[in-house]
Order: structure tokens, then sequence, then C-alpha cells
């Protein structure tokens, strides 16, 4: 991680002096851009931000010192304040004082047991007194004799982001890292937080402990914590946790969920939820790679318009089936076309559950598969049917057809049989391959010097493009940084107590130009040297590129059934 | 995630201040007795895994502050209890008398479905001190008359009985468990009506 000790950091205005002689590109004509939305318009971070007064959050900064102060006000014998003097873990040095002198006289077999309440904090507040290196390998696979080693490990500590589902009984339902059956203690210290701050009427949103940020979301009975020493700011750690919650609806639906806990208030939610563990992890670690969940908007396979209205046409023609609302083709995470019915519309975030789906599913590439699946933005309350089958033998290009007809997997596996059969003949299969070969494209076709790596999100279609990452960015580390590079500047420009049109930020090793107009998102990546001035003229290129690209690179117009 | 076969119990441990609820838990799981008395803040969290009926089970447990009642927190603890014990010190007939109370707040906290049914199991610690106050008679009375709770006659110094206390808890909570076949019922399919999009500012919650 680079510390950006000398950056400098300019907030600005299009009406700024310095940028009056750079001109803006017309902002209404986005590149992209098409009148009839192809999915639901997207709400952003709207509805997030919504729910969120930043005072609250303000509020409960250091919740779990002032949580025990005020339990140490209560009680009054000198045990119980040695025992506050650990759960402060050191943040206080009189209590530290104290818990050091009282440990000293202390019988063995107390201490011990004291070292566990300290651990148990420690885990809480996840912070590392010992040093360490800095980046530890990770470990993917764990013997599961050794899980309840892994999750008292430094390495488990060091994580740089944990995710965890409890219910509102603290009984523990996920965990990014480690075996959740190992974390039931420090689940119930979460609830225990959790349920304190509710106890006053109040919610719990965040807590900022060193370099780790807290995240807290609770939605029907269950509570999602997300703690990272990333990048990632609370509005955005909100939104991993809200993929999260709606991975959960998705496999449950919201109507079996609020039933379960009605019916069953201490209900162990692993039990229905068995078998969806690797939609979990699979969701996160899309999220850690894959910009379009940060963007709540797609990406779409580069394709000539031609190709693509050729699929989209046959998919019309041989799918035109009563009570099928959506059918899609997705190839490796991206849009390749998509046929809805009038009325409907498939919102990013349910569309980032099927792809999230079929990328982290195996099964679906040996047969062809008929599975229920919710998409919460869409209806919370039921299941649609997906009939889900790979166009190819290389089992890279994925039609699904989502029906609310229950039988209907006959009938769609014969509309499959029909595409397949158009699509080879008309050479729009091979095409798609060929497109997935070519990778995309490199910032070098853009042809802007200085240019290292954008992001450009159309918001009415709520679909994006970027370019391959290429060097600096070829390894591991560097995609890593660079996404922690976008998650800051994403959360600048959307800061909900002062949204910015366009942010120009000087770092150490590259300057960021953040641009938000109604039409469009353009996040750039410059090298450092750039000037402000090159780098207006060099993203006003990048529109006209993009604008000339658009038909390759978004899909414009919906097409419907 | 779970398999079929393992279980997580929430076991809440109630009782007044100083009849050992905390020592009990040490006992059980670490094994560990101290006659130093240190009271317990808000509250301890310890696991335990074991086996019942060929069925592993852990036991998420709960110790809670006797000394106060920790209201700003006893909704997070009762909440979606699997199984309560109540404690009581046989040397103090006042703390024996405070089990109404207990398991009357633990009720209405908690709220199980089954409230007559819910799994309670009685200790009575500290048997083997000398000055014993309340006999076996009238504790058995007590549980009898509600319900024919478990009673149970516990020495945490001396490790006796404390293991077959926690695993009746496990037990019959056990036997509560009812398998919830959730999936089995479909929910209701979705009918297209045209408002299946539109946006449910209050319900939807992304």
């Amino acid at each position: 991680m680079a510390t950006d000790h000398r950056e400098a950091e300019q907030l600005v205005n299009t009406s700024d002096s310095d940028l009056q002689e750079a001109e803006f590109v017309e902002t209404n004509e986005a590149p992209g851009r098409c009148d009839s939305a192809v999915f639901a318009k997207t709400d952003d971070l709207d509805d997030l931000t919504l729910n969120i007064t930043n005072g609250v959050i303000q509020n409960h900064r250091g919740t779990i010192t002032s949580l025990i102060r005020k339990r140490s006000k209560r009680s009054n014998t000198p045990r119980d304040q040695e025992t506050d003097a650990d759960l402060t873990n050191n943040s206080n040095p009189s209590e530290q004082d104290i818990a050091n002198s009282i440990e000293q006289s202390e019988l063995s077999s107390e201490l011990s047991e004291d070292e566990d309440v300290k651990n148990g904090l420690e885990d809480l507040s996840l912070q590392d007194t010992e040093s360490a290196p800095e980046e530890a390998p990770s470990v993917t696979l764990i013997p599961s004799a050794s899980e309840s080693d892994y999750v008292n490990s430094l390495e488990w500590k060091q994580q740089k982001k944990h995710i965890f589902i409890l219910s509102e009984s603290g009984k523990p339902i996920y965990s990014r890292h480690g075996s959740e059956d190992k974390l039931v203690t420090i689940m119930g210290v979460m609830q225990a937080l959790v349920s304190f701050v509710q106890d006053n009427k109040d919610n719990l949103r965040s807590i900022v402990a060193g370099d780790h940020t807290f995240v807290f979301m609770n939605r029907d009975h269950l509570t999602f914590v997300g703690i990272t020493r990333g990048r990632e700011s609370t509005q955005q750690m909100l939104l991993q946790l809200t993929y999260m919650y709606n991975q959960v609806i998705s496999v449950l639906t919201h109507s079996a969920l609020t039933r379960i806990f009605k019916q069953h208030r201490n209900c162990d939610l692993r039990r229905p939820l068995s078998g969806s563990e690797k939609f979990f992890d699979n969701l996160l670690n899309l999220m850690d790679v894959e910009p379009g969940l940060l963007l709540t908007s797609v990406r779409c396979l580069p394709l000539d318009s031609s190709v693509r209205d050729i699929v989209s046409q046959t998919i019309v023609q041989h799918a035109k089936v009563k009570d099928l609302v959506f059918a899609l083709i997705i190839a490796q995470n991206q849009l390749v076309a998509l046929v809805r019915m009038k009325r409907y519309y498939l919102h990013p975030m349910d569309l980032h559950l099927i792809i999230n789906l079929i990328n982290a599913s195996e099964s679906f590439k040996a047969a062809e598969s008929w599975t229920p699946i919710c998409l919460p933005k869409f209806d919370a309350g039921g299941f649609l049917q997906a009939y889900v089958s790979y166009l190819d033998e290389e089992c890279q290009t994925c039609l699904l057809l989502l029906s609310v007809d229950i039988e209907a997997f006959y009938t769609l596996s014969e509309c499959c049989t029909k595409i397949k059969e158009r699509l080879n003949r008309y050479n729009a299969l091979t095409a798609i391959s060929n497109s997935l070969q070519r990778h995309s494209y490199s910032v070098q076709q853009c042809s802007i010097g200085d240019l290292r790596h954008f992001l450009y999100k159309a918001r009415s279609t709520a679909q994006y493009t970027s370019p391959e990452l290429g060097p600096p960015y070829n390894t591991p580390d560097q995609q890593d940084r660079l996404f922690g590079l976008y998650h800051f500047l994403h959360d600048k420009v959307h800061s909900v107590s002062r949204p910015l049109k366009l942010l120009y930020h000087v770092g150490q090793y590259e300057t960021l130009l953040g641009w938000v107009t109604q039409g469009f998102e353009l996040y750039a990546v410059f090298g450092p040297l750039v000037t402000k001035n090159i780098a207006i003229h060099a993203v006003n290129k990048l529109l006209r590129w993009i604008k000339r690209e658009e038909d390759r690179l978004f899909i414009l117009s919906s097409v419907t059934f | 995630m779970a398999s079929r076969k393992k279980v997580l119990l929430k076991v809440i441990i109630l009782g007044d201040s100083g009849v050992g609820k905390t020592s009990l838990m040490n006992q059980y799981v670490a094994k560990k007795f101290s006659n130093q008395y240190k009271a317990t803040i808000g509250a301890d969290f310890l696991t335990k895994e074991v086996m019942v009926d060929d069925r592993l089970v852990t036991m998420q447990i709960w110790d809670t502050a006797g000394q106060e009642r920790f209201q700003s927190l006893g909704v997070a603890f009762y909440r979606g209890a699997d199984g309560c014990v109540l404690v009581f010190d046989v040397t103090m007939p006042n703390t024996f008398r405070s089990l109404d109370s207990w398991r009357d707040e633990f009720l209405i906290q908690a709220s199980p479905r089954d409230p007559e049914n819910f799994p309670f199991v009685v200790i009575g610690n500290k048997i083997d001190l000398e000055n014993r106050a309340v006999s076996a008679r009238r504790a058995q009375g007590w549980c009898h008359s509600k319900g024919d709770i478990p009673y149970f006659e516990t020495s945490a110094k001396e490790a006796i009985n404390v293991e077959q206390a926690f695993q009746a808890v496990a037990k019959n909570a056990m036997a509560q468990e009812t398998d919830v076949e959730l999936c089995s019922e479909f929910p209701d399919p979705i009918k297209l009506s045209g408002d299946n999009n539109k946006p449910r500012d209050s319900n939807c919650p992304c």
C-alpha cells in the first residue's frame, strides 16, 4: 500500500478559473447513453445514503470505549475495573496500568481466563500488536483439523477484509475467512455490541479503530459485519454488505427468510443456506476484482453491433414463450445480450447475482440446468426459475432463460436448442468466442498518452467499460492498489457530505481524475507527471474515443419480447 | 456451512450475583475453578463442543452478569436462546427465591414460541459448603411446579454434577429443535402483475 504523503488534492468545480481555459465536452451527450434503458436505471448509492445520517456514524465512533466506560461506571468493585481495562485493550493508559498491576498479582488460573477475554476482544478489534510481515501468504485450503488454530492465528487477524453474517441471536451464519463454526464467541461479542446500541433506539453503523473500519448492517433478523483495512469507505462497505444480503435473499427469498425467523427465532440459518457458501465466497472474490459491483453497473462483451443484433433477435424469435421474463447471454462475466419482457427491467445488482451464480457453479457446465433464483430488486418475495445452459463446447458462453413458470423446463430447453442452432448458423458464437479471445482492449488503443487506466460508466444504461489491466498494473499487488485508488476516487466523488462533480487528485504514484455528470461517471488514472490541462484534454479525447466505440462497447438498444 | 449433523445451541446462564454462574461455566468448559470472586461485566461467551446422541453440538454459552440485570443488554442476550440454565446458591435462600423473577424475565425478553415447554434447567450450586439452607425437596418442588424443570445439585468447585447438568440442557434443547424444513414449502410463485419492478421504498431494503 502506498502511503501518499505528499499528495496534493484539489477539489474542482466546473467554474474553477484554472479550468476555464480547458474546455469540457458537452456533458449531456454521454457516450453509451440510450433513451430506452436496458436495465432499470441504477439508483447508485442514493438509496444507501438515504438511510445514513453522517451524525450517526460520528456518534458511534469509539462505541466500544464508551460502552466500556458505561459499564465501569456501574460496577463498583475494583475487580470490575480490572476487566474493564482488559476490555479497552490498552487504548487507555491509566486503565492499562491498572490492568498491568493487577495482572501481576493474579493467580495463574485467573490469568489464563483473562487472556481468554483479552484474546476475544483482540480478535474483535483485529489490532495486530506484534510486528509481522506485511503480506502474509494467503492460504486457500485449510485442513479442518487446524480450523480453530487458524481463526486464532495472526494470519487470520491480518486478513485485509473480513465479512461476517450472523443471526440476531448471535448465531454464526457465514465468515469469509475461517470456519464460522470456530467463531461462535466473536459473533456473540458482535451481537452484544449491535444490541447494546439498538437498545438505545439507535443503530450501530460503524466503528473506526486504528486502520480498521467496522461496518454493521442489520436487515431482516440478520446482522452483516464488514471489517476492512483497505481503502473501502463505510458507504462502499455497506454496498458490499448489501450484495451479501441480496445473495441471502437470492437463495431463500425475503418471504421465506422472514417466515423462518418469525417461527424460529433461534433458527440456525446455516441449514437452509447449506450448499450456498460458494456463492458468498465467489461474490466476495468478484467484489475484489470486478469494478462493476462498486459501480452498480455491468460490463458488456465488446461486439459489433450487427452481431449483437443477430444474437438478441435470435432470442426474441426463438424464445417467445409465455411467462419468460428475461433471456440473457453471459460470457466470462460480461453481458452479451439481454432481452426482457416489456415493463420489466433487470437491475444491475440482480444481474450481478446472476453473473455470480454462473461464475461460482461448475455444475452448469455438465448439463442444462433448472434452478430457482430470487432476484431481490425484481421481486424479493419469490423465485424465478432459471434455465441455464452453455452454448459452446468450451463452456464460455452461457444462456439463461428466467421464467415464472415452474413447469417450463422442457419448453425452454427446446428454445435453447433452436437458439444455439441459429447462433451457430450465423457464426455469432464464433464472433463471441473471438471477442473473448481478444481480451477486450488495451488502453493504448485509445491512443491517449499518460492515460494508464480508466473506468467509464454510462449512467442511463448502468453499463461500464474499462481497458485491460496493463503495466504497471499487471501484478496482483498493483491491481489491488489500483482498485484501492478507484475506491478512494469513487468515495470522494460520491461523498455524502460533499458530492463532487470533478476531482483532480495528485498522488505519489499517479494522478487521478474523477468526473461525474448526469450522463456518465469517469474515473481516470494518469501517470504522476501529468498536468491538469493535459489530463482534461486527455479525458475529452477519451470521451470522443468511447463515443466512437460505443456501438461495440455498450448495449445501446433495449430489446423486448 | 453446517452439515446436517452439526448443531449450534445458544445457552444462557442466569441467576443472582455470586451463585457461581461463571464458575460453573469455567468448570464445564475449561475444567477450572478459582475461589476468588470476580463479578462478570456484561457477559462472557464460551463455546464447547459436545456429542449428544451421535450429533456434534456446539454450545454457545452466554454467561451473564448477575450483579445487575444489565437490561441494556437484555434483549441481546436472551434473543434466540435454545436453552436456559437458572442457577442458585443452596446456602443462600434469597438466591433461590429469585429464580421466579429470573425465569419470568427470561420468558418475557426471549418470548420463546412455546414458553411452557422451553428447555430450562435449574442448578443448585455450592453443595460442597457446610451451611446449606435450601433443601433439595424444596428446590424440586419449585421445579415441579414450573412444568417439571430438571433439577441438578452441583459443586463447581469439586466438579460434581456440572457435566451432567449441561448435558441435560443440550439434550433437552435438542429435543425441542424442530427440524426446520423451511425449503420444502415452496414460496408463492411470482405473479407477473406489472408492479414487481416498482421501487418498494418501504419494503425493499436495498
